[in-house]
């Protein structure tokens, strides 16, 4: 007998994978297009730079394209320029951070102060770190310029200067004269880091601290200070990071002369692989410098553990 | 809820599947764009690179260019213009990965580092064949042979003299330097031309990049010195440690050159005659047109080099040359190209244009070559140039640069003494015979 329009209840087969399991690999499925991303282009570069580093490969001698297993590691550890490029990275990164870093923190606290015009004074502050770095080396190679740049003109005229002076010319300046020209791009930087993490730190805390007779002092160092650990930490990290991989500044200020006195690690390295085209070399230091920035920022955490957690 | 526009897996696997055929199917295109400008009269492309460095050239090599498509109908040059200082390593770059140009204009230092890589093809016995193959000068031909084999063709020819300041001279109540004047001459002149409380100097030495080696080693050829004798490196000799000395000193001791040479380039030795700053400063012809807008036509003149203690001189010549690849997809295109260039009137304009001295003797001979005040150094110059001696060694190319320069810096700026600097760029060079 049957039944027209009624629904007959089919048993459904046994689906090949479990609902529990359908759900995970759904779940990972959402992460293949970022982990392709992410290793298309960290990733594999970094395998292929391993991989180039174990060659002799400099694109004018094709001939000698060989695997040369660690020679390019050796040829480091004899290289003169390598480990002047280093210790003058350690001045370059420690000079420019740190300094940036003071000046960026007095900034913050200026302009978390309330005064007239202070939307347009923040505004103005951040300019230095809109400006591509390019233009920022190419402003600061004309300021400096020894015969018509405006600083040796100003302090002629102010009297402070008998004779002009060469500031990107003197190996004992040119750093120096570098390291000011990145401050000066890096200071916004840690001015609108430090302002965001100014303006979290609840009033009440400062005025119970007053209340309990808490000087100014006393008061950055027990309430500002801690507070703004975590972000502290945070930024000098990145920038640190950040400054020992920019080459920009000094390459078009000064090409890492005069003779290497401000060669540093990441032009050295362009040096190899743009101007003697020595692929493997440049590969080799690349995966150096990776390294140490690796073993560096292990250390970093290691040693600032658990101050980022303090608020 | 309107359910009719969504998407149905299944139509989603569709669109998907059917995109997928599309991009195979139009991976044939590849090699041939689809989308490929239109060819008039079914020419035949010719890729032209060309390295930039002023707006001039561009357009007048754009000009050059269509003449040239205007002029037949066979082939369409198509320029491609690069930046000087990124020309090298991308043309590098291009034959390696296998898809050079058809041709390109280049300074005749590449030419053996391209032969090196094998993507030169022996022109000799065409080039014998042409019929300017005898009025180019024999010295520019050098510039362009490699192991007997002519690998490009030397559209410019260029020596090095020095600019000075004619009015500035005059001003100063300074005799005028003469064609064979000798190194005490040269020091007292720009001595003479130097007056810091003006903010001027008497020469402008160059201190960064490839010619600031070339430049110094002029000076030590002055002194006896060479780079190379029976086959092995001599340029750490006494001979040339005193040259370089003596040349260095212009800077450390006499002061006669602006405090900034370690890291004067091309650029800043060019701007800084333009600007005033500088009286004097060695170069090659190619910055004559420049200072004319300058400095003005009338305010300076060029001299050969002053003559060193051991009665002698050089001035090392190069070219910049028109050269074809063996991966060139248009080698017969690039060929006619680059022959047509130098032909009577496309050269002869594109040195008159730049102030450049043109490679055929016919040609240079005319007056607006031979009889310009601006040249006359370079051309006063030619018996005693030679070819560079650079030029010996393909692997010599960038290490001038990356290895001998910040050699030369440390001498510049007393770290080294001249002979340690030159003991050290001599290791350089034996190292990279190749």
């Amino acid at each position: 007998m049957s039944y027209p329009g009624a629904t007959v209840a089919v048993v459904a087969p046994r689906p090949l994978i479990s609902r529990r399991a359908r759900q995970i690999l759904t779940g990972y499925a959402y992460l293949i297009p970022a982990a392709l991303c992410l290793g298309g282009t960290i990733l594999f570069p970094i395998l292929k730079a391993i991989h180039m580093s174990l060659y002799n490969h400099v694109l004018i001698r094709p001939q000698e394209y060989a695997f040369i297993g660690l020679g390019n590691y050796a040829r480091v550890l004899h290289d003169e320029v390598f480990w002047l490029s280093l210790k003058n990275s350690a001045v370059w990164v420690f000079g420019s951070v740190s300094l940036q870093f003071v000046g960026g923190f007095a900034a913050a606290l200026l302009l978390h102060q309330g005064f007239r015009g202070r939307a347009a004074v923040r505004t103005v502050t951040l300019i230095p770190w809109i400006i591509p770095g390019v233009v920022v080396a190419l402003v600061w190679e004309w300021l400096y310029q020894p015969n018509y740049g405006v600083l040796n003109d100003l302090l002629l005229k102010a009297g402070l200067l008998r004779e002009r002076v060469a500031w990107l010319s003197d190996p004992a300046l040119a750093m120096p004269a570098v390291v000011a020209a990145n401050v000066w791009r890096g200071v916004p930087f840690f001015a609108i880091m430090l302002l965001a993490g100014l303006q979290a730190i609840p009033d009440e805390l400062y005025e119970a601290a007053r209340v309990d007779g808490a000087s100014v002092v006393g008061r950055f160092r027990h309430i500002t200070l801690p507070l703004l650990r975590p972000i502290i930490v945070v930024a000098t990290a990145t920038r640190i990071i950040w400054t020992f991989n920019y080459a920009d500044l000094i390459f078009v200020m000064t090409s890492g002369g005069p003779a290497n006195a401000t060669q540093i690690t990441s032009t050295y390295t362009l040096l190899q692989a743009y101007s003697n085209l020595d692929f493997g070399y440049a590969a080799t230091l690349s995966v150096v410098l990776l390294l140490i920035m690796l073993a560096f920022t292990i250390v970093y955490l290691r040693v600032t553990r658990g101050i980022e957690s303090v608020s | 809820m309107d359910h009719g526009h969504r998407l149905s897996r299944r139509r989603l696997l569709q669109t998907l599947a059917a995109s997928g055929v599309i991009a195979a199917a139009d991976l044939a295109w590849w090699e041939e764009p689809f989308l490929a400008p239109r060819r008039a009269w079914g020419a035949t492309p010719v890729r032209f690179q060309f390295s930039v460095p002023e707006p001039k050239r561009t357009a007048l090599v754009e000009s050059l260019a269509e003449r040239f498509n205007k002029s037949q109908t066979e082939h369409e040059v198509k320029v491609e213009f690069v930046p000087q200082a990124q020309a090298r390593q991308k043309l590098i770059s291009s034959i390696a990965a296998g898809t050079p140009p058809d041709c390109c204009q280049v300074w005749d230092n590449w030419v053996g580092e391209f032969d090196g890589m094998g993507a030169l093809e022996d022109l000799t016995g065409k080039v014998k064949d042409w019929k300017h193959y005898k009025d180019v000068l024999p010295l520019a031909w050098q510039t362009v042979t490699m192991k007997d084999r002519i690998l490009s063709y030397p559209w410019v020819v260029t020596n090095d003299g020095l600019y000075w300041r004619t009015d500035r001279a005059k001003e100063y109540g300074v005799k005028p330097p003469r064609d064979d004047w000798n190194w005490d001459d040269f020091l007292a002149f720009t001595k003479a031309m130097t007056r810091p409380d003006k903010n001027q100097y008497g020469f402008g030495m160059r201190g960064q990049g490839t010619w600031a080696v070339l430049y110094a080693t002029e000076f030590m050829y002055g002194n006896g010195a060479q780079v190379l004798k029976d086959g092995k490196v001599v340029i750490n000799s006494k001979e040339a440690a005193e040259g370089l000395d003596w040349y260095l000193d212009l800077m450390r001791k006499h002061k006669v050159t602006p405090p900034s040479v370690p890291t004067d380039g091309w650029r800043q030795i060019v701007e800084g005659f333009g600007r005033g700053i500088t009286n004097t400063y060695l170069h090659n012809s190619g910055s004559a047109e420049e200072q004319k807008g300058f400095v003005g036509a009338d305010h300076f003149s060029t001299v050969p080099l002053p003559v060193g203690p051991a009665k002698k001189r050089a001035s090392f010549y190069f070219s910049e040359t028109l050269t074809m690849f063996k991966g060139g997809k248009n080698r017969d295109g690039a060929w006619k190209f680059c022959t047509w260039l130098m032909d009577d009137e496309p050269n002869a304009m594109y040195c008159k244009t730049l102030g450049l001295l043109p490679a055929r003797k016919t040609l240079a001979d005319r007056p607006e070559f031979a009889k310009d005040p601006a040249l006359a150094g370079f051309v006063k110059s030619f018996p005693f140039s030679i070819v560079s001696p650079y030029l010996a060694y393909a692997g010599w190319g960038g290490k001038l640069d990356s290895e001998g320069v910040p050699l030369f810096q440390q001498a510049m700026v007393g770290k080294l003494s001249a002979k340690e600097c030159l003991d050290r760029f001599a290791e350089v060079l034996t190292k990279n015979m190749k």
